[in-house]
């Protein structure tokens, strides 16, 4: 398990994918932030709730979105290259190998997620200061950003690899969770009337809960985090058994 | 080998138990049959040409002895147990099953070092292979920018880190340019007479028929002749018109 480990973390940096992710990520926090932070007008900065909604949040759900797209490709990626093989001939134990990739993508959407929760805080902050609007997060906010989003990053990356392994496809694999992450769910958890008791179970939802978001909808972040932690152990089981039962084209 | 015919009985103490040995091996997709009731072994030391037309069911075959697919029916063990009941396998069993399995942005070094540390094996390991392949040059260079015989010799070397003793390859003089099948089938004669076995599919007759001992021809997935090239060529006919005779479909 540790040589898997350690191959799957060396694949994970010796290609450039992962710094691409990492980029464009940072790009669009910094974009959907400063775009938020500064276009919406004052009115939506009320409460400490309606700043992290319409800001803060964005660090936590892009970096969740980027993490389970990491975790993905991370499987999709071997498949579309056909590196499956070699990897399966080397090490035949595949539960092993999806375990290896999961652990792999934990550890840098950890990363990520503090990254893209730390951006979102500074920029946020800093953007609001510079319009003159009091920004109402405590330290305990912040830090359950911060901490919080990168719990659900990490969680996310493992639902990733569980989605990739299952779907195998690389392209549906990363539309499918792309457009659960940033349109299904919101639609969901959203202005529907009557189903935000069901909504909120949702993985998507669990991750912005974990980090503090919409706390009068949304669960609380430690109720969310076992749900998201179940969610995450349940993709990576069903694609590990998926990736150990079907044949290798 | 044994198959249609009966095994020659061989001296050799070391090739008693068979490197190969495939018993009844069946693979069915829905209603397709694409490998039908295949037995068949190899011994040490031997190079067997997996022959047959497209589809007959060779790839189908490496791939269940490889585990990477589960058969509908019997069983193909390597060195007396499932691929994946093997202890180290790439110490064991080093194969090559497309031309082209590599990530284009990672380097072929880094190809190669990937796999070594799944199977523990030592970076000087990769530093050798790929002085063996003549890659040197070009291991930090990313593979998208190979040439394809670059890529057929970066596959080898990925399945000869292990140092194996058993070399599976599926039509791996595929696209090589002469200079290409001549080092291959240098390399393949070599790894050989260490006493090591090498099993290589393929349906171009020229350049196999040079290279190895002893042929296995499949058509519609089911073993249509196994003997040493020599006996099957004894009659004064050429392997071509032995394969074309066996592998000859009734026209519809």
């Amino acid at each position: 398990m540790k040589a898997a480990l350690r191959a799957e973390l060396f694949k994970q940096r010796s290609t450039r994918t992962v710094l691409g992710l990492f980029a464009a990520m940072v790009g669009l926090v910094l974009f959907v932030t400063l775009l938020h932070g500064l276009g919406l007008s004052a009115e939506n900065f009320d409460g400490t709730a309606e700043q992290i909604t319409a800001v803060f949040g964005w660090g936590e759900v892009l970096g969740a979105l980027f993490a389970a797209l990491l975790g993905a490709i991370s499987m999709t990626g071997e498949i579309r290259h056909g590196t499956i093989r070699p990897t399966f001939l080397v090490n035949p134990h595949r539960r092993s190998v999806v375990a290896a990739k999961v652990w792999a993508s934990m550890l840098i959407a950890t990363g990520f997620g503090l990254v893209a929760g730390a951006l979102a805080a500074g920029a946020g902050t800093a953007t609001l200061r510079a319009r003159g609007i009091d920004v109402r997060l405590d330290a305990g906010d912040y830090a359950l950003l911060v901490i919080g989003g990168a719990a659900a990053a990490a969680l996310w990356a493992a639902i990733g690899v569980g989605v990739g392994a299952l779907v195998r496809n690389q392209v549906p694999a990363l539309v499918g969770i792309t457009v659960w992450l940033l349109f299904v769910e919101n639609l969901l958890v959203g202005d529907i009337a009557g189903i935000d008791a069901v909504g909120r179970l949702l993985p998507a939802a669990a991750g912005r809960a974990i980090s503090g978001q919409a706390p009068e909808t949304l669960l609380a972040p430690a109720v969310a985090l076992v749900l998201l932690i179940l969610y995450a152990a349940a993709a990576a089981v069903a694609g590990s058994l998926a990736a150990s039962r079907r044949d290798v084209a | 080998m044994s198959a249609t015919r009966p095994a020659a009985t061989t001296t050799d103490p070391l090739s008693r138990e068979p490197v190969v040995k495939v018993t009844s091996l069946t693979k069915r997709y829905g209603e397709l049959v694409a490998v039908d009731d295949l037995t068949f072994s190899l011994e040490a030391g031997t190079v067997t040409g997996f022959l047959g037309p497209n589809g007959a069911g060779k790839t189908t075959t490496l791939r269940m002895l490889l585990g990477l697919a589960e058969p509908t029916g019997g069983e193909a063990l390597v060195f007396g147990r499932r691929y994946h009941e093997l202890d180290e396998p790439a110490r064991r069993v080093g194969a090559v099953l497309e031309s082209n399995d590599f990530d284009p942005g990672r380097s072929g070094g880094d190809h190669l070092r990937a796999l070594a540390l799944a199977a523990e094996i030592q970076q000087s390991r990769v530093d050798e292979v790929l002085e063996l392949v003549e890659l040197v040059a070009s291991a930090r260079r990313r593979v998208k920018t190979y040439s394809l015989g670059m890529r057929q010799r970066l596959g080898l070397a990925a399945a000869l880190l292990g140092d194996p003793e058993l070399l599976v390859l599926d039509e791996p003089a595929n696209g090589l340019d002469p200079v290409g099948v001549h080092w291959l089938r240098n390399f393949l004669r070599s790894f050989a007479e260490g006493g090591r076995t090498v099993l290589v599919s393929s349906h171009l007759l020229a350049e196999v028929a040079q290279a190895v001992d002893q042929v296995m021809i499949i058509d519609r997935g089911r073993l249509v002749a196994a003997a040493r090239l020599d006996e099957l060529t004894g009659t004064g006919q050429t392997l071509e018109e032995v394969y074309l005779e066996l592998t000859a479909r009734r026209a519809s």
